[in-house]
């Protein structure tokens, strides 16, 4: 029970699936590649004036319904706040985002756990850097899958 | 209880005043609202109450209304989680809500405005028609053209509670064009009833839109109505510069400045 408790080990096999249908099959909703925050562009065409998603790398095995609740009708670029390196750089690529392809808004989604709040603040240091203003959003996902909170910021 | 829910406001608070006393205690201020279309159910929804407040609440409602019948002690559905307290304003709603506190430290100032009338031998007209100023070019051309020209676009206007909004917008500049000629004519009995009419119907109007309008609204916005209002409503700010807002928010501060010391003389 000690160390970073982002990185604790937890089980929860036994939790039981509540009469979720699991029928059926869903398409993807992701319209670009690639998708990793050093990867991108923040020039790409499939940027260009749209909603954003900044997404911690852990947040879709979370959350079930990421690709229809969430990703659907958006852009998506992803990170770890906790492991990636040269971070700047992820700063300097929200400030494009939002001066050079005048992206309309940025949701930033993190998991509950301390640790990856950072990239939160990797969005906001690219915002405060950026002239032009856009609204920003933060969605807390739990491990075990449900979404905590969401709320502009 | 289900026929209740489905009943407007206005009728159930008519036949049971004391169901707008239970909601008064739980904040909820429908009595005093004009539109009263709104069902019981909205309203109780609108107020994220937690899911043992609103148990309580629907069964004291129930008893007042039906003081005869076994009404069942409030079963709490658990599976609905409890909302958040706080309203959560979407950045371009959070704007207004923001302009509204400046127009609200107007009307706090009416009465020693109207006393400081009533006592001095010869009406201030400069110091009314100032006010007027900051209400026709802050409060209505700045603040409530942004309402209707960008944020009611985005629901549907023939909605009554929209409706109710641009009539209150229309009263209340017919109060002010009250009050400017009494103003011209040196009519303190006239400006007062006037300023004071505005001061009421804005506080209500206000409220109701804090409350009640602006969180209805942004449930209704998607992320990508939300950034594009942003955008209108930074280029409507934009296009009458910043100059104007820091003007009027310096005009209120000398407003507070001579007032309060007006009062504490
Ligand atoms: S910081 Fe976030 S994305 Fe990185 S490992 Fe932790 S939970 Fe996953
Ligand atoms: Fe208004
Ligand atoms: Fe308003």
């Amino acid at each position: 029970m000690s160390g970073c408790p982002g990185s604790r080990t937890m089980d929860f096999s036994e939790k039981e699936g509540k009469s979720e249908s699991e029928t059926g099959k869903r398409q993807s909703q992701l319209r670009q590649w690639p998708i990793q925050f050093h990867l991108v562009s923040p020039l790409a065409p499939y940027f260009q004036q749209k909603d954003v998603l900044l997404v911690a790398d852990c947040v879709p095995f979370a959350l079930a319904d990421f690709h229809k609740d969430y990703l659907k009708g958006k852009s998506i670029a992803i990170a770890c706040p906790k492991l990636d390196s040269d971070q700047e750089v992820y700063i300097e690529k929200v400030k494009a985002l939002i001066d050079d392809s005048k992206i309309n808004t940025l949701t930033v989604m993190i998991m509950q756990v301390p640790c990856c709040f950072g990239l939160v603040q990797v969005a906001k240091e690219g915002a405060e850097k950026a002239t032009r203003k856009i609204p920003i959003k933060q969605v807390v996902v739990g491990i075990e899958g449900g979404v905590l909170s969401e709320e502009w910021i | 209880m289900e026929k209740i829910l489905n009943k407007e406001i206005k009728g159930i608070i008519e036949k049971h005043p004391e169901v707008g006393k239970i909601l008064d205690e739980y904040g909820i201020g429908c009595s005093p609202c004009s539109v009263g279309s709104c069902l019981m159910k909205d309203i109780v929804g609108i107020h994220n109450l937690d899911p043992q407040q609103e148990a309580t609440l629907m069964y004291r409602i129930e008893k007042a209304i039906y003081p005869d019948r076994n009404v069942p002690k409030p079963k709490v559905d658990l599976t609905k989680k409890a909302a958040p307290k706080k309203i959560s304003y979407s950045p371009p709603v959070k704007k207004l809500v923001d302009e509204h506190v400046l127009i609200k430290r107007l009307l706090a100032l009416i009465p020693s405005i109207v006393s400081y009338i009533e006592k001095s031998a010869k009406v201030d007209k400069d110091l009314v028609l100032r006010c007027v100023d900051f209400i026709r070019n802050y409060a209505d051309k700045y603040h409530h053209m942004k309402e209707e020209d960008i944020l009611f676009k985005y629901v549907d206007e023939n909605a009554e509670i929209i409706q109710i909004m641009y009539k209150d917008h229309d009263t209340g500049r017919n109060h002010i064009r009250q009050v400017v000629e009494g103003a011209e004519s040196g009519n303190k009995a006239q400006i007062k009833e006037h300023i004071f009419g505005y001061r009421d119907l804005l506080t209500q109007h206000i409220k109701k839109e804090d409350e009640i309008l602006y969180p209805w609204i942004d449930r209704q916005l998607s992320d990508t109505q939300v950034g594009e209002m942003f955008r209108k409503c930074n280029e409507a700010d934009a296009s009458v510069g910043d100059a104007l807002p820091r003007k009027y928010e310096n005009f209120i501060k000398e407003l507070e400045g001579k007032f309060q010391k007006e009062v504490v003389k």
